[in-house]
């Protein structure tokens, strides 16, 4: 696993994006510490690929420390990423998540698997898990992250790792 | 100089459709095995695949497992790993299986199971838990499906992680 890129927030930013991602890889790694600028309640921290409007469809299965529920979106412009609560949530807390997305640069649609977690020190602090289908054949070149609805705030921050696969010359496979 | 964390040990991209695919000789090296997969198939009437340990078909495969589908959870002793309710679905879906302490011989193995198959119509996210009731080490991983190929084009991907 190799570091492509890692951002962090000098003050709040209306986004977080990679661009111009090197096709060398096999798969790519996403991991993000954020949290929302906002004064609203929660708010959803999404990932865009490739700038696309459309074409983004995910399932998702969440619990809210109370409950639990599953969503799906179809052809949307964005996929689902983390619950997270705003400047109302507990102070210098930041909510985590992680993305895969394997064979980033083939041919063939686009995959995403991710796990966030809201921190908050307080009864409702949303987990979930998505699965991501981006129904596109391009590489994926670039990657947004950014609230629905406010800024990304100051210190969050958001790495890009790359992995390759290939043989130890022992293992085999058929 | 940081150290890579994911060492591939072995891959395979489907030239042609495939009934199984296996790994083998999977050295003892390692603390940890990573398997990614990216899966196409052609979804059958309750299709599933099944991946097994070291060939062993006995009723040594424990799970626990909750899904988008539903939502729901249930828990399952079964003659392989089941990582697919909700996923079995035309197109291509990740399924992410993480082996701890695949090496030891002094306890049973633990799998974390993801599986992701994002299409909004009949899709589902489903993370497990599962056991492998044996304290030999994993030296084999193979995957079927019940019913059915996986198609040209899927890759499976097998990486180390060292302590």
């Amino acid at each position: 696993m190799q570091l492509i890129e890692s951002k962090t927030l000098g003050s709040a930013q209306a986004s977080i994006e990679f661009t111009n991602i090197p096709q060398t890889f096999t798969d790519l790694y996403l991991v993000t510490s954020v949290r929302s600028a906002g004064a609203s309640s929660t708010d959803n921290v999404r990932i865009q690929i490739n700038g696309a409007t459309s074409g983004h469809n995910s399932r998702v299965l969440y619990g809210t420390g109370s409950g639990v529920g599953s969503t799906s979106d179809s052809n949307t412009s964005n996929f689902p990423f983390i619950y997270s609560g705003g400047t109302n949530f507990t102070s210098n807390t930041f909510n985590n998540a992680s993305a895969y997305f394997p064979n980033y640069s083939g041919s063939t649609t686009k995959s995403m698997s991710s796990d966030s977690v809201m921190e908050n020190n307080g009864t409702e602090a949303f987990q979930s898990i998505q699965a991501g289908l981006f129904n596109s054949t391009d590489a994926i070149s670039s990657i947004k992250i950014y609230f629905a609805a406010a800024n990304i705030a100051q210190y969050s921050s958001a790495s890009l790792y790359g992995i390759t696969k290939g043989s130890d010359g022992t293992t085999t496979v058929s | 100089m940081p150290t890579p964390t994911y060492t591939p040990l072995a891959n395979i991209t489907l030239g042609s459709s495939a009934s199984s695919v296996t790994f083998s000789n999977i050295p003892n090296t390692y603390r940890d095995l990573i398997l990614i997969t990216d899966i196409d198939i052609t979804a059958q009437t309750n299709g599933y695949v099944m991946v097994r340990v070291n060939g062993d078909t006995g009723s040594n495969y424990t799970e626990v497992f909750m899904s988008s589908l539903g939502p729901t959870s249930q828990s399952n002793t079964r003659t392989f790993f089941y990582n697919d309710y909700g996923v079995d679905v035309t197109g291509r879906a990740i399924r992410i299986y993480q082996f701890m302490d695949y090496a030891v011989t002094d306890k049973h193995k633990t799998v974390l199971g993801r599986s992701s198959m994002g299409a909004s119509a009949n899709g589902a996210v489903t993370a497990a838990a599962f056991r492998w009731a044996s304290t030999s080490a994993i030296t084999s991983i193979a995957f079927t499906r019940n019913a059915g190929n996986f198609n040209s084009g899927s890759t499976f991907a097998l990486y180390g992680v060292i302590a």
